[in-house]
């Protein structure tokens, strides 16, 4: 579970990028987060995975102060978070076998076990003949996926994208959208920032719209009223 | 186990990605060893010669021609009685003429030529270990010296004395240079190690976004430096091998006079070991400095 209390970050001073975010996500949940340009969705993320700090209020993943986490100990949390980033940030280097790999390898895993695990999550997203590859000689979509086999390797409990379709078609985004469903069926939760309206009416989830820093609607209180 | 194979598996990609700025690296790293090495090597080397010298104050003195045998037995017998001596021997002329053809029977036909002995008599007397010239025996020295059936004196430890000063020296010089080397080497590890670390910067990022610890990110770094170390070392001793086995009598310079005598070592092992801890330590140091400054999170 994660919960935002009285949650604000600013940059620069007097300009709220979050303004008092109150927040509660059960585990398990699948969660769109929108909200145009600007809006504080990319902020709200990174304070999730302790990128950014909040510069008000308090954020709890599993009734654990994330605030309090020292810089130490702070890979324990960031194992427990898959995260699609907006610009992928693939190792250019590296095929992409071992692309997604990193999450294992950091970990100390042993090859047979990454082997196994790395191909089970090249196969969810349709990867498994593109191994080979380094990440310039795929497409952006496919790119999208091998970000995405490397955020679900290493069972996380939460998966966070950043505007995971912003670079794709409707057909494109659309499947990507049925593999984090399916990641979703197991239980984990995920968190899924888009600005792309089309995408929120095919998919029915909970919606929470940011503008300007505020939270300015939440679907389930939506359904509420 | 994995983790340690990764971080030298690593470590030895970057070394080979920047081999220009590693070879510079290594070569500082040996250049600073290997003058260390060079000094040591002399200075060590000086103070195994002193202290075979030094082993005990060794005096010789020659007596006149013509001196009357029962001065010299009265004077044996005085110094023979004093507590600081350890034994005195006498050598007629006679006995350095015996002494000279045992030791150089080639030339025994030049005494051929002499009537008599062409050798002074002479007085050794050996001092107990346990006193320097700088006590009585200095004064001793000098009284025996004023007497007039003294022709000459030889000491030992003047020797020794001179030799040392010149260790001194050497010594100073040494770890004034090797010193100034150091921290030119440390600066430049510590400043590879950096440059490395911001060509890395994007990887880095990603590995701790994915939960990589943060000795596993200085890990490939700090082994990096102490790579560069160990082979900066290695290069200087076998450099210092090198050297000394190809300018074997410039190495000798020094000892010549003695050789024989003592053994000189072509290089200690000893040495070679302190110059690879040495190595290794300065670029453990350097990286390690390093990476708490440009890897602090
Ligand atoms: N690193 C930063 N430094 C200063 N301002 C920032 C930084 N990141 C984001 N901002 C500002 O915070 C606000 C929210 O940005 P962001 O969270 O990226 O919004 P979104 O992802 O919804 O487009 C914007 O006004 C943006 O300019
Ligand atoms: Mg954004």
């Amino acid at each position: 579970m994660i919960e935002f209390y009285h949650v604000s970050k600013q940059y620069v001073k007097n300009q709220f990028a979050l303004n008092d975010i109150n927040l509660s996500i059960e585990k398990g949940e699948f969660i769109f987060l929108t909200g145009s340009s600007g809006a504080g969705k990319t902020t709200l993320l990174k304070l999730i995975f302790k990128e950014q700090h909040p510069t008000k209020g308090q954020i709890l993943i599993d009734s654990v102060n994330i605030n309090l986490i020292p810089n130490k100990k702070l890979y324990k949390l960031r194992r427990s978070i898959g995260i699609v980033f907006q610009d992928f940030k693939l190792l250019s280097k590296r095929t992409i076998h071992e692309n997604v790999a990193i999450p294992l390898i950091i970990r100390g895993e042993r090859k047979s076990t990454l082997d196994k695990q790395v191909h089970s999550a090249l196969s969810l997203v349709g990867l498994t003949h593109r191994r080979n590859y380094i990440p310039e000689h795929v497409s952006g979509g496919e790119q999208q996926r091998v970000a995405i086999a490397r955020a679900i390797v290493g069972n996380p409990k939460i998966i966070i994208a950043d505007e995971p379709t912003g670079n794709l078609d409707t057909e494109l985004s659309i499947e990507i959208l049925k593999i984090f469903e399916r990641i979703n069926s197991n239980g984990i939760t995920m968190i899924i920032a888009t600005h792309d309206k089309n995408l929120i009416k095919i998919f029915p989830k909970r919606v929470i719209r940011l503008e300007k820093g505020r939270l300015i609607s939440d679907w389930s209180k939506e359904e509420l009223l | 186990m994995n983790l340690l194979k990764n971080a030298i598996i690593n470590a030895t990609k970057n070394i080979l990605r920047n081999k220009l700025i590693n070879l510079l690296c290594l070569g500082i790293i040996s250049f600073t060893l290997l003058i260390y090495g060079i000094f040591t090597y002399i200075s060590t080397n000086l103070n195994i010669i002193t202290k075979e010298f030094s082993k005990s104050i060794e005096a010789i003195f020659y007596f006149k021609d013509n001196v009357d045998i029962q001065e010299i037995e009265h004077l044996l017998e005085k110094i023979r009685q004093n507590l600081l001596v350890e034994h005195v021997t006498f050598n007629s002329k006679k006995q350095a003429e015996i002494n000279f053809s045992q030791q150089f029977p080639e030339l025994k036909y030049i005494l051929s030529e002499f009537n008599e002995s062409p050798f002074p008599s002479s007085m050794e007397i050996r001092f107990k270990p346990e006193y320097d010239l700088d006590t009585k025996i200095n004064s001793i020295l000098d009284e025996i010296e004023k007497m007039n059936i003294i022709d000459s004196k030889q000491i030992n430890l003047e020797w020794a004395k001179k030799i040392m000063t010149i260790k001194k020296f050497i010594t100073i010089v040494g770890l004034f240079l090797s010193s100034i080397l150091l921290f030119v080497s440390i600066f430049i590890i510590y400043n590879v190690i950096k440059l490395n670390i911001l060509y890395r910067k994007d990887e880095i990022h990603i590995l701790k976004l994915v939960g990589a610890t943060n000795w596993y990110i200085k890990f490939p770094f700090i082994i990096e430096g102490a790579l560069l170390g160990l082979f900066g070392s290695i290069m200087a001793g076998i450099i210092l091998y090198g050297l000394l086995k190809l300018f074997p009598s410039y190495a000798n310079f020094i000892f010549n006079l003695i050789k024989g005598v003592i053994t000189v070592e072509v290089i200690p092992a000893s040495l070679f070991i302190r110059l690879i801890i040495l190595g290794t330590g300065i670029g453990l140091f350097s990286s390690l400095f390093s990476t708490q400054h440009f890897l602090k999170n």
